[in-house]
């Protein structure tokens, strides 16, 4: 073939793929794959959001938004590597502890516009509070569908069989104290039986959710983890008192379930627990009664502490704009109640609504309200920007206070000096 | 033994039992809480269950795509296997037989690398694969095996073994007029079964175990390969499910230990020979 | 030789066309070894030299910052690498005194050796992630069957992977368990090959079994030793999924080693220059290994 014949043939290959490469391009611009990482494998929790998902794409033809459940063990992990890997999800769940690290690194998209300008949204019957660590002044990088309080669960029939007095009641009274819950947890324990008094958080209380564990108790008594200006409030009177009490239902009383033991609430194996509305749906079909009652409060009087998840939109991922609609749907007054069946919502509206208190069958109205009162009153788990790191250099001293030996002061101590150079 | 006492016969028995039970338990217990209710796992005593839940092996196909999952593995350490058998007795036999510039050089450059853990490289890689396109995918399990200290381990393996083989057959075949990639072909690589084997059965337990390049690389569930979904049986707030964890565990292992046991000699036999010639 | 100058003269002479068959025959894994081995550990060296954070992809060059970083500020490195010392010098003899004894006791053929080879090899072929699971469980506090097992006989076990005392003791054990097959294998090979008459020679001249194995069977054993100890060693240095899942490093960062070390920098704290540095200096480790392995073989062969 001559010089002159290659080239030609050259062009004629090169003309035909960039017709095809245009066709395919425009046929993309109307067939959009929003992409979401979630941390939920539970098929309830699926139906739903893709329900969400197909009432959005009827009013956008050609967009489709699918689910990616990423494991939350490694979720954080895993959604920095898919940033960093250049394969960004267009949207994505996000835990309270991660808002500052990703606000701050500026890999989240600025939504406020896009909420603020779609009809109907109702910017501003998101509750203040939740919104805190989403927003930078004017603008907004996720919102919270989730901000969900810690609370007691209780085996109602080893109450009653142990002819004790039900948190909720003393809750109502006003004697409903972490030393009460201390005492009651070391009466109902029962080792001849496998029954512990108290499981913390998720039975998990001592490793990922050390904070889960000890924060409620420490706020109780009237410290908390950091301050604004970043001192370590852990080595504090009031922490330590607070640390102490837990220590002793491990190691003194032996009710709490130990580091590495397994007691579970939900199989019947503990008395009491504190973690989340949402672990309701563990109660489906057990051979028990249960209650529910809010967190037990301390010298520092009531205090809430709420967990919060919130959805964002990732700014380098290929579809900012559309992503941020997305969030505005699915955020908006009607989605957020769907969404209030499984996790507490952010919108003052439908809290107060009482659809809401009656959205979860399993729960009364009355326990709902306790669930409401914890979202009103609480405070949000402690983050900051460097959150990863700092949780990093808590582990080895949480370690050091869960030692049957471990002098709490010391060990706080030990706590700070890790994480004073971090804050 | 034949000398000994029927007494010191017992003892020795006796002896080499107690000693296997660390390593034969661990199997029981994890058949046991496979079929197991949670709440019962922990019940160490109990090692058959009251009620066995066999439940549980469906359940685990339910909570994650383990079927898929499964297929994952299995693929992926069918293809390194089959890539490495080629790449590296093809590299193996040049650097056994074949004179040519450099061959020193890069021989010693691959023994340096023979022990180097994929630790060392793994950022890099990262961020390589990245700008290959290729994050989320499985190419990255299959191309750094083949081409990191497993792949310069089976090349050297079969480099060794290339190098003790007698040369006349294959001058024999040369006589006959046959190329390089012919003798390679129909003579040198006919006598390395044994190598090869080895090769082949310690390449596959590598890709089947591999777990660093999975959890970096791969955040998909639908790509997650059994180490990686093994170790991720947890509830939607990340709990773990311990009965369905431990049957999952099981199924991964049995069939395993069904063709080892199968192969018990072939495989031993294997790593014997990767051990003392590498 | 002489049968290829009647070809027609080419540039292609015999020899030039060995070297380029040879080297088409080790194309494929250069190749590919360049790219994804030699490559990646040339750039590792310049990351080293960065301050580099995963999430940000900022990065600023530092020099030696991060070597100094690990070397005289941070404490956990040195304990990081105490750790990785401490694994390995625990897990290296109990390993190879294990896989010995075995050999000894299974290298003769008898009534259900080839049984027990079995059962002591089986765990190698079993996923390091399934072996870690199952230990875990075992390894647990009250409930976990280790310790149920030590009440029969009135021990009080502690908590394995909770407590600072045991947990690397516990790590080391159940490594030990799945990897020792292995070993013994070898040995079983290297014993297997040592002829019998040196044995009966000395049994004749009166020797007992101990001066017979101090005499004759650990010095010709001692070639198989060499690579048992090297394979042995760097293997302990690069563990990472079994520290990963049996204790996270923990407690107190007591089985935190230099692999999982590296991977939690760089991937959980999105300090991609300071885990390069890390790397670096696990490679330099790993590499003085290397080469005393060689060294030592040189002078013994």
């Amino acid at each position: 073939m001559t010089y002159h014949g290659t080239m030609i043939k050259r062009f004629i290959t090169a003309g035909a793929f960039a017709a095809l490469s245009t066709t395919a391009l425009t046929g993309m611009a109307q067939a959009q794959d929003l992409r979401m990482t979630v941390w939920t494998g539970s098929e309830a929790h699926l139906d739903m959001l893709n329900g969400i998902a197909a009432a959005f794409a009827e009013d956008h033809p050609g967009v489709t938004v699918s689910f990616e459940t990423v494991p939350f063990a490694d979720y954080v992990q895993k959604i920095t590597l898919q940033l960093a890997g250049g394969n960004a999800p267009d949207m994505g769940w996000l835990l309270e502890t991660s808002a500052p690290t990703f606000v701050q690194a500026g890999v989240l998209a600025e939504i406020g516009e896009t909420l603020r300008g779609t009809e109907g949204y109702d910017f501003d019957d998101l509750s203040q509070p939740a919104m805190g660590l989403w927003q930078e002044g004017d603008d907004v990088y996720g919102v919270p569908f989730s901000t969900s309080p810690f609370i007691i669960y209780y085996n109602a029939s080893m109450y009653d069989a142990a002819g004790l007095e039900h948190p909720d009641v003393l809750a109502a009274n006003g004697e409903w104290t972490w030393e009460v819950l201390a005492e009651q947890a070391a009466t109902l324990t029962d080792p001849a039986n496998g029954v512990y008094g108290f499981q913390s958080v998720d039975g998990e209380g001592y490793g990922s959710r050390a904070m889960h564990t000890l924060i409620p108790i420490i706020r109780a008594y009237g410290g908390d983890a950091w301050s604004e200006d970043g001192t370590c409030g852990f080595a504090s009177p009031e922490a330590v008192e607070a640390a102490t009490l837990y220590h002793d239902m491990i190691y003194g009383t032996e009710a709490a379930v130990p580091p590495g033991e397994q007691g579970d609430f939900f199989t019947g194996n503990a008395a009491l627990t504190m973690t989340q509305i949402s672990r309701v749906s563990k109660l489906d079909g057990v051979d028990f009664d249960w209650g529910i009652a809010p967190l037990p409060s301390g010298p520092a009087g009531d205090v809430g502490v709420v967990g919060q998840a919130a959805v964002v939109a990732f700014a380098n991922a290929p579809h900012p704009e559309l992503a941020a609609e997305f969030i505005a749907f699915m955020t908006n007054a009607e989605n957020t109640a769907t969404m209030s069946a499984f996790f507490p919502p952010a919108r003052a509206s439908v809290l107060s609504s009482d659809d809401y208190l009656s959205s979860n069958p399993a729960v009364t109205p009355e326990q709902m309200q306790i669930v409401a009162g914890g979202i009103e009153t609480g405070k949000v788990l402690p983050d900051h920007p460097a959150y990863p790191q700092i949780e990093a250099a808590m582990r080895p001293a949480f370690d050091a206070l869960w030692q049957p030996d471990a002098d709490p002061q010391a060990a706080m101590d030990g706590l700070c000096a890790a994480i004073e150079p971090l804050l | 033994m034949r000398q000994h006492s029927p007494l010191v016969r017992a003892c020795w028995y006796v002896g080499l039992a107690l000693f296997a039970v660390p390593f034969v338990f661990p199997f029981l217990w994890m058949l046991s809480g496979a079929i197991k209710a949670p709440a019962e796992i922990f019940d160490t005593a109990r090692l058959i269950p009251r009620e066995p839940r066999w439940g549980n092996y469906l359940e685990v196909f339910a909570y994650q795509p383990f079927a898929r999952q499964y297929f994952n593995s299995l693929y992926i350490a069918v293809t390194v296997t089959a890539l490495t058998l080629l790449i590296s007795s093809l590299a193996g036999y040049a650097l056994a037989r074949i004179r040519f510039a450099g061959a020193a050089l890069l021989l010693i450059v691959l023994v340096s690398a023979l022990m180097m853990p994929e630790e060392v490289t793994i950022i890099p890689n990262f961020f390589l694969m990245r700008d290959l396109g290729l994050m989320n995918t499985h190419a990255p399990l299959i191309l750094l095996p083949l081409f990191g200290s497993q792949g310069v381990m089976a090349t050297f393996l079969m480099r060794q073994y290339f190098t003790a083989l007698p040369k006349e057959l294959e001058e024999a075949g040369r006589m006959d007029g046959l190329s390089r990639l012919g003798i390679f072909w129909k003579i040198a690589l006919p006598m390395s079964k044994p190598a090869l084997a080895a090769v082949a059965i310690i390449t596959f337990l590598f890709s089947w175990n591999l777990f660093l390049e999975p959890l970096v690389f791969l955040s998909d569930l639908k790509l997650f390969t059994l180490p990686l979904a093994l170790s991720n049986f947890t509830d939607a707030y990340g709990l773990p499910l311990w009965h369905l964890q431990l049957a999952a565990t099981s199924l991964a292992v049995v069939p395993i230990l069904v063709v080892y046991v199968a192969a018990q000699r072939q495989i031993v036999e294997s790593f014997a020979l990767s051990g003392v010639k590498g | 030789m002489t049968a290829d100058t009647s070809r027609p003269a080419g540039w292609l002479t015999l020899r030039r066309r060995e070297a380029l068959t040879g080297w088409l025959f080790v194309s494929p894994l250069t190749l590919g070894f360049a790219i994804f081995f030699v490559g990646p550990l040339v750039a590792v060296f310049g990351y080293s030299l960065t301050e580099w954070n995963l999430l940000t992809q900022q990065s600023s060059w530092v020099g030696m910052a991060n070597y100094t970083d690990a070397l005289t500020r941070n404490p956990d490195f040195w304990k990081v690498l105490k750790n990785s010392l401490v694994f390995a010098a625990g897990l290296v003899p109990l390993n190879i005194a294990m896989a010995l004894g075995l050999a000894l006791a299974l290298a003769r053929p008898f009534r259900g050796a080839i049984f027990f080879r079995t059962v002591f090899f089986a765990p190698m072929v079993t996923a390091a992630v399934a072996w870690a699971i199952v230990w875990r469980f075992l390894l647990q506090g009250e409930s976990g069957a280790v310790n149920q097992a030590l009440a029969l006989i009135g021990i009080d076990g502690p908590n394995w992977l909770r407590s600072p005392e045991w947990a690397m003791a516990a790590v080391i054990v159940t490594r030990v368990l799945k990897t020792v097959g292995l070993n013994m294998i070898l040995f079983i090979a290297a014993l297997q090959s040592i002829p019998r008459d040196y044995e009966e020679a000395a049994r004749l001249e009166g020797a007992s079994a101990l001066q017979i194995f101090r005499r004759i069977t650990w010095p010709l054993l001692a070639p198989t030793t060499l690579v048992i100890t090297v394979i042995t060693v760097v293997g302990s240095l690069k563990v990472f999924d079994h520290i990963y899942l049996m204790t996270g490093g923990g407690p107190e960062n007591g089985t935190l080693v230099l692999a999982y070390y590296i991977y939690e920098q760089g991937f959980e704290f999105f300090d991609v220059g300071y885990a390069a540095a890390l790397a670096v200096i696990l490679f330099g480790l790993i590499l003085v290994l290397t080469l005393a392995q060689f060294a030592l073989r040189g002078r013994s062969a």
